[in-house]
């Protein structure tokens, strides 16, 4: 079996997007750490492109790569933190954090070969079938965005606004005292 | 499709760990922020990928509100780190002690 561009591009993105997860949670400086999570968002994004979904990746690279990450950058720089360097990395209780997350992994990887190895069932070659010929659009996305979920997308506005209001609520600076 | 969903999900299911780590191990407040990003970038990937194996939008879209939500998450979670950090310059959690007794 000869690889295909596509999967082979798939593969160099999944890889790289561990390689920059991993530094983006063990640099000392936040702002390198902050960089390599911009590397992260971008090449989730070409995953998210690879996989039929360009609505999906035009918003994560201009909500998450473009707008939350910035404001990420913006607060580390207003915050001027210069004691982040000489402190410690992680907490003394790193090792249980990590046997946490690879304990996790472990789980969701072996729940994943018992779900997806057994194939050669009919409903299973089914679905199998439905998705090589699917191709996603963002039509698709458009209808049922404003068709079956225009309601949560309403609140999802609601929700933003409330974010909007609280976050300046809490970060405005007291001019009088109660 | 170009990989089997089940390679999309142990991606996901990675990255998720990653994020776990950084967010129990770090303790800069900032850092603890970011990881959450992290795994909610993981939780969208396997969403995106449940969509393309099921030729199903639907994925897509609740891949869309997880995006809106980190969005209100960052916007009132950097709105408290700058509120703590005005009560007490840095942004280390091990400091901040004030309602312990």
């Amino acid at each position: 079996m000869t690889l295909q561009p596509a999967t082979a591009a798939f593969y160099y993105m999944a890889v790289a997007s561990v390689a920059s997860a991993l530094l983006a949670v063990t640099r000392r400086n936040p702002v390198h750490g902050m960089l390599w999570v911009l590397a992260l968002f971008l090449h989730v994004a070409g995953i998210f492109l690879l996989l039929g979904a360009e609505f999906l990746a035009a918003v994560q690279v201009i909500v998450y790569a473009g707008a939350i990450l910035i404001f990420y950058l913006i607060v580390v720089m207003l915050l001027d933190l210069p004691g982040e360097e000489a402190r410690a990395r992680f907490g003394k209780h790193w090792p249980f954090a990590a046997a946490i997350g690879i304990s996790f992994t472990a789980l969701a990887w072996l729940a994943l070969t018992e779900t997806f190895e057994p194939a050669g069932d009919e409903a299973v070659s089914a679905v199998a079938r439905a998705s090589s010929e699917y191709e996603g659009s963002v039509a698709d996305v458009g209808m049922a965005l404003f068709g079956p979920f225009a309601l949560p997308f309403e609140i999802a506005s609601l929700v933003l606004l409330a974010a909007i209001v609280g976050a300046v609520v809490v970060a405005r600076k007291r001019t009088t005292e109660p | 499709m170009i990989v089997p969903v089940g390679v999309i999900i142990g991606l996901s299911a990675v990255l998720f760990g990653i994020g776990v780590f950084g967010f129990l191990a770090r303790r800069n407040i900032i850092l603890m922020l970011i990881s959450i990003e992290i795994m909610l970038n993981a939780v969208n990937l396997s969403l995106i990928g449940f969509s393309r194996h099921l030729a199903d939008p639907r994925g897509q879209v609740l891949a869309l509100f997880v995006i809106a939500v980190a969005a209100a998450e960052a916007a009132v979670g950097l709105g408290l780190v700058i509120a703590l950090n005005r009560n007490r310059p840095g942004t280390g959690v091990a400091e901040l002690t004030e309602l312990k007794w």
